[in-house]
C-alpha cells in the first residue's frame, strides 16, 4: 500500500468514526437535552410536539402547571463532557489528516 | 417568571441553524487558529444572535473549547512551548474565578431572567473588546514600523522585571516559561481575573495571555500555548459548574466544534505565511467590529428588563438586524483576511521556491 493510500484510509477511518458520533448525538438529541435539563430538579411540561423544562421547580409548582416533576441527578453533567472529549479527539485527528491529504501545509 | 419556575430555552435546531452554526464555528476556528487562543470571542455573540440566551451561549462555548484546548496543549507541549506548571497554578486560581463568575451569572439569571444574562454578557463583551481591541491596535501600529530584528529584541517589560525580582519565601516556584522564580501570590489575581472573564464571555485568554507576557515575562509563543492549559482546567470546571445549572447545550457546542476544528487548522497554517503585525491588525479589526455589533442589541435588552422605556418592536427588530449584519460583516472580514493571507502567502512561497530551484539548477 502506498503512503497516500494509508493516509486516505486513516482520514476515512477517523472521519467515519466522527460521523458516527455526530449521528448518535442527533439521533439521541432529545435524550441529551433531557439529561442537560435534569441535572437539577426540573419540571417537564409537554408543549405541542416538544417538552419544555422549567428550572427552580418544586413538585407543587410543577403540579399546578400540569407537568411532571423530575428529581435532579447531578452526575448527568458528565454525559456532554464525555461526548465533547470523544468528538474533539476523533474530529481533531480527522480534520488534521484531512487538510494534509488536501495538500494544505504549513510553511517549512 | 411564571409560577416562580423558570424556562431556559435552548434554540430550535433545524437544518438552516445547524449549517449556520457549523459555518460560524468554521470562521471562529479560523480566526482562533490565526490569532492564537481567544478566537472564541466571535462564537458567543453568534450563538446569541441565533437566539440562545447569554448564559447558554457562554456555557456551550466553554464546553466546545476545553477538550480542544487539551488537544492543542498536548500538541504544543511536544514543541516545548507549554509551561505546564505555570498553566496549572494559574488554572487553579482561574477555577476560583470561574466559580465566582458563575455565581454572578446565575445570580443575574435568577433575579432578572435569561434576558438579564444577555445584557450582562453583552456589556462584558463591549468593555473587554474595547480595551483589548484598542491595545492590540496600538501594538499593531508599533510593530508595523519595526524591522524583524527589532521585533525579536523586544525584551521584558519593567513590570515583568520587577515581578521576577520579588522573592517572597515559601511562595516561590520556578517557571521555565519566564525562566525565573515567580511568587504564587502574583498568580492569584491573574488567574482569578482570567477565570472570571471566561465565565462571563467564554474567553479568558484576553487576560491570561497578555498578563503572562507583560506581567510575568513569558515569551508570547509560550504564553499562548500555556493559556491552553489554563483554558482546559477552567473550561472543564466551567462546563461542570454550568452543566449543573442545566445550561450547556451539547448539540450547539458540537456543531460549533464540527466547523471550528476544520477552521482552526487553516488559521494556524495561515499564520506561518504572514507577519506578526498583520495578525494583530486582523485581530483588532474583528474585535472592534464585533464590539460595535453588540451595541445594537442593548436597547432591546434594556427595554425587556424594564430599565428603560421599551422601544417599539419594529425599532428593536431593525436594531437587531443591523447588529446581525455587523456581526456577519465581522465574520466575513475574518474569513476573508485569513483565507486571502493564506492563498497569497502560499503563492509567493511557491514562486520563491521555484526561483531558488531554478537558480540552483543554473549554479
Amino acid at each position: 500500500m502506498t503512503a497516500s493510500q494509508t493516509s486516505l484510509g486513516r482520514v476515512l477511518f477517523w472521519g467515519g468514526l466522527t460521523a458516527l458520533l455526530y449521528a448518535a448525538l442527533f439521533h439521541y438529541a432529545d435524550s441529551f437535552l433531557h439529561l442537560a435539563h435534569t441535572t437539577q430538579d426540573a419540571c417537564a411540561v409537554q408543549s405541542g410536539m416538544t417538552v419544555d423544562y422549567y428550572n427552580k421547580a418544586t413538585s407543587e409548582l410543577c403540579g399546578e402547571k400540569g407537568g411532571t416533576f423530575i428529581d435532579g441527578t447531578w452526575w448527568y453533567v458528565f454525559a456532554p463532557i464525555a461526548l465533547a472529549f470523544a468528538l474533539s479527539y476523533t474530529h481533531g485527528l480527522f480534520t488534521g489528516l484531512f487538510w494534509d491529504v488536501v495538500g494544505l501545509k504549513a510553511k517549512k | 417568571m411564571e409560577h416562580g419556575m423558570e424556562l431556559i430555552n435552548f434554540i430550535d435546531l433545524n437544518v438552516t441553524t445547524a449549517i449556520i452554526l457549523i459555518l460560524v464555528g468554521f470562521v471562529g476556528g479560523m480566526v482562533s487558529g490565526f490569532i492564537g487562543s481567544g478566537g472564541a470571542f466571535v462564537l458567543t455573540p453568534a450563538m446569541m444572535t441565533l437566539g440562545a440566551p447569554g448564559i447558554v451561549a457562554v456555557a456551550s462555548n466553554i464546553c466546545h473549547k476545553f477538550p480542544k484546548a487539551l488537544v492543542g496543549a498536548v500538541k504544543r507541549n511536544k514543541y516545548g512551548q507549554v509551561d505546564v506548571k505555570l498553566g496549572l497554578v494559574l488554572g487553579v486560581f482561574a477555577e476560583a474565578g470561574v466559580l465566582f463568575g458563575k455565581h454572578v451569572m446565575t445570580g443575574i439569571k435568577n433575579t432578572f431572567g435569561a434576558v438579564g444574562t444577555d445584557l450582562y454578557v453583552s456589556i462584558m463583551f463591549i468593555i473587554t473588546l474595547a480595551i483589548v481591541g484598542g491595545f492590540v491596535f496600538k501594538d499593531y501600529r508599533k510593530l508595523k514600523n519595526m524591522s524583524d530584528e527589532e521585533q525579536d529584541q523586544v525584551g521584558l517589560t519593567k513590570l515583568a522585571q520587577w515581578v521576577q525580582s520579588v522573592k517572597i519565601p515559601g511562595t516561590m516556584f520556578y517557571s521555565h516559561g519566564a525562566k525565573s522564580e515567580l511568587s504564587v501570590l502574583f498568580m492569584v489575581p491573574i488567574g482569578f481575573a482570567t477565570g472570571f472573564l471566561a465565565s462571563a464571555i467564554a474567553v479568558g485568554g484576553f487576560i491570561g495571555v497578555p498578563a503572562m507576557i507583560y506581567i510575568l515575562g513569558v515569551p508570547a509563543i509560550m504564553a499562548s500555548a500555556t493559556e491552553l492549559v489554563i483554558a482546559f482546567v477552567m473550561g472543564l470546571g466551567g462546563t461542570i459548574f454550568y452543566g449543573l445549572e442545566g445550561v450547556v447545550d451539547i448539540r450547539m457546542a458540537m456543531l460549533i466544534l464540527l466547523g471550528s476544528l476544520f477552521g482552526i487548522q487553516i488559521g494556524a497554517i495561515g499564520t506561518t505565511y504572514v507577519k506578526d503585525y498583520q495578525v494583530k491588525f486582523t485581530m483588532a479589526v474583528i474585535m472592534l467590529t464585533v464590539l460595535f455589533s453588540r451595541f445594537f442589541y442593548v436597547p432591546g435588552y434594556l427595554g425587556k428588563l424594564g430599565m428603560m422605556e421599551p422601544l417599539p418592536d419594529s425599532t428593536v427588530q431593525i436594531l437587531k438586524w443591523i447588529g446581525d449584519g455587523v456581526l456577519f460583516l465581522a465574520l466575513f472580514l475574518g474569513a476573508f483576511t485569513v483565507i486571502s493571507a493564506l492563498l497569497k502567502g502560499m503563492r509567493e512561497h511557491k514562486k520563491r521556491q521555484s526561483v531558488s530551484a531554478r537558480n540552483s539548477v543554473a549554479d
